[in-house]
C-alpha cells in the first residue's frame, strides 16, 4: 500500500496503471468501433472536420454480415478451430510423457535429449518451409489440415514439454514411492498418481498451446492454398485486402471476431494459462 | 523399404480421417471434371461479379466442366504460385502478370496450340503480349488482357494553376505539381513494391530521359548519363511535388488517396474513373459536383527521349501439375471465344484493353471520350528490359523492384550517383549470373 | 521391461523424437543443402557451395535486414522489460478489480498477431490515421505524419507494436516472480533504512533475475525469428527499410521464387541467434550458482 497523501498515490499508482491499461486495449477499441462504422464515415481523412473517431452515431452491422455471408469466414473458424484442437492434443500427448521422462527418469541421454529439443525451437520456420513443403508433397497432405496439424506439434512440443517439466519437478517423489511400494509398476504410478495430479499443468499446457496454434501463420500460408482450407489470420489477410474497393470494414470486423474464440477460451482459464506461462518461465 | 510402409499406413489412415472431416467441409476445389483459376481480386469488382454469377456457370453448362474461381490480392499471385509449384498442388490456371511467366517456365505446359488460334483468328497479338508469354519457341501461358495505365487528374485544380491542357512535359508536371502541393493537392505515385503502379512509372519514366537496363545486345547500360539526369530530377520532384507518403503505398493507396480527394493526380489504371462512374454521390468535388465530371486521363508527360509506357500486363498458365489440363484447355478456347470475351470486356469499360487487335474496333471505345486514351495502350507499351528481350532475367530485375528502388532510395536521400551505381551493380548480377 | 528407466523414458520419448526428427531436424538438413545448391521454383539446381551465402552478404538490403533483426530485437526487449517491470510492479499491490485487470491487459498477447497488427495498421494509414488527428487536435502537428512510409518512422511503428504486444507477457511472467519473493525480506530493508529504491535494486531485482533472464530469453527468440507482425505492417517496406531476416527470406524466397537464396538468408539467422542464446544460458547459469 502506499501511505501518505491521496494525490501521491494517483500520481504513482493511478496515472500509470491507467496508461497502460488504455495503451494496451485502446487498440480493440477501435476494431470494435471500425466494425460498427458505416463505410461513409470510415472514409474521412484524419483532417476532415467531421471525422469523430472514437464513436459513431450510425453503427451499422453491414461489415459483419458481408464477413460472414461474402467469405468463407465461417469455414475458416472451423478449419482453425479444428487445427488448434488436433495440434494441441497431439503436442499435449508428447509432451507430458517427454517431460515426464525428462523431468523423473534417470537416464543417460536425459540433459542432452532436453538440450536438444531446446536446439529445435531456435531452427527458424522460415527456413524449414521449403523442405517441408517438399515432404507435405510427398505424403499428399499439401493443401489439407493436416499438413498443419503434424507441423505445428514442432514448437508445441517443446513448450508443452517444459511446462510439464517444471510442473513435475514440482510434485513430490515420495509419492510415486509408496505406490510402488505398494506393488504398482513404474508405468502405473506414472500414469494413475502423478498423472491426476498433474492435471492443472496439463490443462494450463493446453491452453498455451492452443493459443499458440491460432497464432501461427507462416506454415499457414505457405501450406494452405485452396480459400476453403485456409485458416482465420490467414484468410482475413489474403481475402478482405482485395484490389480498389475498401474493406476496412469488413477486415475490422474479421480482426474482431478472429480474435473472440481464443478470448473466450482465455477467459475461463485464465488462472491455468498464467499459471503455464510462469510455470514455462520458472521451469 | 519401411519408408514406403509408412507412406501407406499415413494415406490410409490420413484417407480415412479424411473421410470423416470431408462431411464437414466445404466442398474440396480439385477435383476430376473441375478447373480451379486463380486470378487477382479485379481493380473493377463488376467484371468478377459477372464471371461468378453468369459467365463462368455458362461455361460449365457449354463444357460440362465445374469453373472455381479464386480471387486473392495482385501482390499475393506470385507467392501463390511458388507454393503451389513447390508442394505440387494448387489451381490448374494461373494469371500472372507482366514478364513472370519466364519465372516460372519450367512448371508450365506448353500452351502454344490455344495461344496461337486465338492470335491467328483476332487480328495478331501486340508486340508486347508476345514478348511477355512467349520464349522464342514456345507459349508458356495465353495473353489475357493490358491494363493501361494513364494518369488521372483532376481538371479543374489543373486548370486553377494555369494548365487547361495536362502538362507535356515532366518539367512542366514538375511546375504543376509544385503549385498544386502548395495548396494541400500534392501528386500521388507509388514507389513501393507493388506489381502495378509502382513499375508502370518508373520504367517508363527511366525510358522517357533515355536511360535503360539493357541494350539491344543484353549489355547492362544503367549506369549512364541519362539515368543519372532522371533520378537527380526525380529527387526534387518528389520532394517539389508528391505526396510523400507514396513510398509505402500499394496499388490501393493512390486510389484511396485521389477518391477521397487528398491526391490532384496519379498515374493508375482507369479503376479511379470507373469508381467514381459506380458511385457519383459519393464522390464529390469540392463544390457538390461529382467527381466523375472533374476527371481525365492523359499520357506519362514527355522527356527529352521522348514518351513512354508500360502497361501491366496479365496472361494465364496452365500448370504442369494440373490434373485436368484438357479441361483448362477448353476452357480457354471457350473464354477467349469473341463471343464470350465480349460480354467480360464489357464490363471493364475499358479498364482492360484485350490482348489482340481486332478489338480496337470495338464500339465501346467510343462511348466515353475520358475513357479514349486507353483503347490504344497495346500498340504503345513496352516491356521490361528494354531495349533487350522481356526475358528471365528482366522478370528477376522487375520482381526484384531494383529500378523502383533505385528511386525510391534517392528520395529517401541516397545520393543519385550511388543510388544509379546500386542499381547499376543489382540489375549485373541478375544478368550476368555474378 | 517397462521397469527399468532407461526402456520407460525411450519409450515414452518415442513420439516427441520421431516427430521432432521428422518435421525439424531432417528439414533442416535440407534446407542446409539447398542453400548450398541454386534451385529455384520448380527447377530443383545443383550444388554451387557457398555461393548463395557471398551472394547475400553483398546484397545491400541484406545487410539493412540483418541490421533491421538486432536493432528491432533489442531496442524492443529493453522497452519490453522497463515497461513490462514497471507494469508488475504496479500489478503487485492490491487494488479493487485486480483480476480483471490482470486478465484483460494479456489480451494483446493472446489474439492472433495477425488481427490486432490489423488493427494497427488501420491506425497507422497515412490518410485515416487517428493517431495523426490526435495530434493535430493538440496542436503538436500540423501536417500529416508518415507512420509507415518513412523508413524511420516506419522502424519505430513495428517496434511499438511489438513492444506492445511483448508487454503483457513480460509483465505477467515477472509479476509471478515478484510474488515468490518473501516480503519478510523488504521489511527487514526497510527496517535497516533502505528507501524504495535501493530496496528495489537490491532486494528485489536480485531475487527476480533468474526470471526475468528466462523471460528475455524466451522474447529474444520468438522476436529475432519474427515475421507476422512486419508481414502484416509493412511487408519490409518503404523500399526495404524495415525488412527482418525472416521477411526478406520469404520474400526472396517464396515471393521471387528464389528457394536457394531464401535458404541461404533463413540460415544466416541461425548462428547469430544461437550464438545469443549460449551466451544468455551461459548468463542464467551464474545467476542461479551465484
Amino acid at each position: 500500500m502506499i501511505e501518505g497523501a491521496k494525490w501521491k498515490k494517483w500520481l504513482w499508482f493511478y496515472l500509470p496503471m491507467g496508461m497502460f491499461i488504455l495503451a494496451l486495449l485502446f487498440p480493440f477499441y477501435w476494431m470494435l468501433v471500425t466494425t460498427v462504422r458505416p463505410d461513409s464515415e470510415l472514409y474521412r481523412p484524419w483532417n476532415h472536420p467531421l471525422y469523430s473517431p472514437f464513436w459513431t452515431s450510425h453503427p451499422t452491422l453491414e461489415h459483419v454480415k458481408n464477413l460472414l455471408y461474402e467469405t468463407l469466414f465461417g469455414v475458416w473458424m472451423w478449419n482453425t478451430m479444428f487445427i488448434a484442437l488436433a495440434a494441441t492434443l497431439i503436442s499435449l500427448f508428447c509432451g507430458v510423457i517427454a517431460g515426464y521422462a525428462l523431468a523423473r527418469l534417470k537416464f543417460r541421454y536425459a540433459g542432452l535429449l532436453g538440450t536438444a529439443i531446446f536446439i529445435t525451437y531456435l531452427v527458424p520456420q522460415t527456413l524449414l518451409f521449403i523442405p517441408l513443403a517438399d515432404i507435405i508433397r510427398d505424403y499428399r497432405i499439401g493443401d489439407t489440415p493436416w499438413a498443419l496439424i503434424l507441423t505445428y506439434p514442432t514448437f508445441l512440443i517443446p513448450f508443452c514439454t517444459w511446462l510439464m517439466m517444471g510442473y513435475f519437478k514440482t510434485i513430490p517423489k515420495e509419492l510415486e514411492e509408496c505406490a510402488r511400494i505398494d506393488g504398482a509398476t513404474r508405468w502405473q504410478a506414472m500414469l494413475y498418481i502423478v498423472f491426476p495430479i498433474a492435471v492443472p499443468g496439463i490443462l494450463s499446457a493446453g491452453i498455451f498451446a492452443f493459443t499458440l496454434s491460432w497464432n501461427e501463420f507462416i506454415y499457414a500460408l505457405v501450406f494452405l492454398s485452396s480459400p476453403e482450407q485456409k485458416t482465420v489470420p490467414v484468410g482475413v489477410v489474403s481475402e478482405l485486402i482485395r484490389g480498389d474497393v475498401f474493406f476496412w470494414g469488413p477486415l475490422m470486423a474479421g480482426a474482431l471476431i478472429g480474435s473472440v474464440p481464443v478470448a473466450i477460451v482465455y477467459s475461463f482459464f485464465v488462472e491455468y494459462y498464467v499459471t503455464g506461462m510462469t510455470g514455462s518461465v520458472k521451469g | 523399404m519401411a519408408e514406403f510402409d509408412r507412406r501407406k499406413f499415413l494415406q490410409y489412415s490420413g484417407a480415412g480421417l479424411a473421410g470423416i472431416l470431408a462431411s464437414h467441409q466445404a466442398p474440396v476445389f480439385a477435383q476430376a471434371g473441375t478447373v480451379h483459376w486463380i486470378k487477382w481480386n479485379d481493380f473493377v469488382p463488376a467484371s468478377d461479379e459477372l464471371l461468378r454469377k453468369t459467365i463462368l456457370p455458362e461455361a460449365g453448362k457449354a463444357l460440362g466442366l465445374k469453373i472455381n474461381l479464386e480471387t486473392v490480392n495482385g501482390n499475393d499471385l506470385q507467392p501463390r504460385v511458388t507454393s503451389a509449384i513447390q508442394s505440387g498442388t494448387g489451381p490448374d490456371l494461373f494469371m500472372l502478370f507482366n514478364n513472370h511467366p519466364h519465372l516460372y517456365a519450367a512448371s508450365a505446359v506448353n500452351i502454344s496450340d490455344v495461344a496461337e488460334a486465338i492470335g491467328k483468328a483476332q487480328g495478331g497479338y501486340y508486340k508486347l503480349c508476345r514478348s511477355n508469354t512467349n520464349d522464342g519457341n514456345k507459349f508458356m501461358s495465353v495473353p489475357w488482357a493490358i491494363i493501361g495505365g494513364m494518369i488521372a487528374y483532376r481538371k479543374s485544380w489543373f486548370e486553377e494553376v494555369g494548365y487547361s491542357k495536362f502538362p507535356e512535359t515532366w518539367q512542366q508536371y514538375h511546375e504543376a505539381g509544385k503549385k498544386l502541393k502548395a495548396k494541400g493537392h500534392p501528386i500521388g505515385q507509388t514507389l513501393g513494391h507493388t506489381f502495378g503502379d509502382a513499375p508502370t512509372f518508373s520504367y517508363p519514366y527511366l525510358w522517357s530521359w533515355g536511360g535503360k537496363e539493357v541494350d539491344e545486345k543484353g549489355k547492362v547500360v544503367l549506369d549512364s548519363k541519362q539515368t543519372l539526369e532522371s533520378v537527380k530530377f526525380m529527387t526534387a520532384f518528389w520532394k517539389d511535388a508528391h505526396d510523400e507518403g507514396g513510398l509505402a503505398w500499394d496499388d490501393t493507396n493512390n486510389n484511396r488517396a485521389f477518391l477521397s480527394g487528398t491526391i490532384c493526380a496519379t498515374l493508375n489504371g482507369a479503376s479511379i474513373y470507373i469508381e467514381t462512374l459506380r458511385k457519383p454521390d459519393q464522390y464529390k468535388t469540392d463544390s457538390g459536383a461529382p467527381m466523375k465530371t472533374d476527371i481525365l486521363h492523359s499520357p506519362l508527360p514527355e522527356g527529352p527521349a521522348g514518351r513512354f509506357g508500360m502497361h501491366t500486363f496479365q496472361s494465364h498458365m496452365l500448370m504442369a501439375y494440373s490434373k485436368n489440363q484438357k479441361g483448362a484447355k477448353e476452357f480457354l478456347k471457350w473464354m477467349h471465344d469473341p463471343k464470350n470475351f465480349d460480354a467480360w470486356f464489357v464490363s471493364q469499360k475499358g479498364f482492360a484493353t484485350p490482348p489482340t487487335q481486332v478489338w480496337e474496333k470495338h464500339k465501346m471505345w467510343n462511348e466515353d471520350p475520358v475513357m479514349a486514351p486507353y483503347k490504344v495502350a497495346g500498340r504503345l507499351g513496352l516491356t521490361p528490359g528494354y531495349a533487350g528481350p522481356a526475358n528471365r532475367k528482366a522478370a528477376e530485375v522487375l520482381t526484384k523492384y531494383i529500378i523502383t528502388d533505385m528511386y525510391a532510395k534517392a528520395v529517401q536521400g541516397m545520393a543519385p550517383e550511388a543510388a544509379v551505381k546500386w542499381a547499376h551493380e543489382e540489375v549485373s548480377k541478375v544478368y550476368n549470373g555474378a | 521391461m517397462l521397469e527399468r528407466e532407461g526402456a520407460l523414458a525411450f519409450w515414452l520419448l518415442v513420439p516427441t523424437l520421431a516427430l521432432l526428427t521428422l518435421f525439424i531436424a531432417y528439414p533442416f538438413v535440407r534446407g542446409v543443402w539447398l542453400s548450398l545448391t541454386n534451385a529455384v521454383v520448380g527447377e530443383p539446381g545443383h550444388f554451387i557451395g557457398l555461393r548463395n551465402f557471398t551472394k547475400i552478404f553483398d546484397d545491400s538490403i541484406f545487410r539493412t535486414a540483418a541490421l533491421n533483426t538486432f536493432v528491432y530485437t533489442g531496442v524492443t526487449t529493453v522497452f519490453k522489460l522497463a515497461l513490462g517491470l514497471w507494469l508488475a510492479l504496479l500489478l503487485n499491490r492490491h487494488f479493487r478489480g485486480k483480476a480483471w485487470v490482470r486478465a484483460f491487459i494479456l489480451l494483446p498477447f493472446i489474439i492472433p498477431t495477425v488481427l490486432s497488427t490489423l488493427a494497427w495498421k488501420w491506425m497507422f494509414d497515412p490518410t485515416f490515421s487517428v493517431f495523426n488527428w490526435l495530434f493535430w487536435k493538440l496542436s503538436i502537428i500540423n501536417s500529416r505524419i508518415n507512420w509507415l512510409g518513412d523508413p524511420e518512422l516506419a522502424m519505430a511503428s513495428i517496434m511499438t507494436v511489438n513492444v506492445w504486444r511483448g508487454v503483457p507477457f513480460y509483465a505477467i511472467s515477472l509479476l509471478a516472480g515478484l510474488q515468490t519473493i518473501n516480503p519478510d525480506l523488504h521489511e527487514a530493508a526497510a527496517i535497516d533504512g533502505a528507501n524504495r529504491w535501493q530496496r528495489f535494486w537490491h532486494v528485489t531485482w536480485p531475487l527476480l533475475l533468474p526470471v526475468t533472464m528466462v523471460v528475455v530469453l524466451f522474447s529474444i527468440i520468438q522476436t529475432f525469428a519474427d515475421f507476422q507482425l512486419v508481414y502484416v505492417l509493412t511487408g519490409g517496406g518503404p523500399a526495404n527499410a524495415t525488412h527482418l531476416f525472416a521477411t526478406y527470406a520469404y520474400q526472396i524466397g517464396i515471393g521471387t521464387g528464389l528457394l536457394s537464396e531464401g535458404a541461404a538468408i533463413s540460415l544466416a539467422m541461425f548462428p547469430a541467434l544461437l550464438l545469443v542464446v549460449v551466451f544468455q544460458l551461459w548468463y542464467i547459469r551464474r545467476v542461479e550458482n551465484r
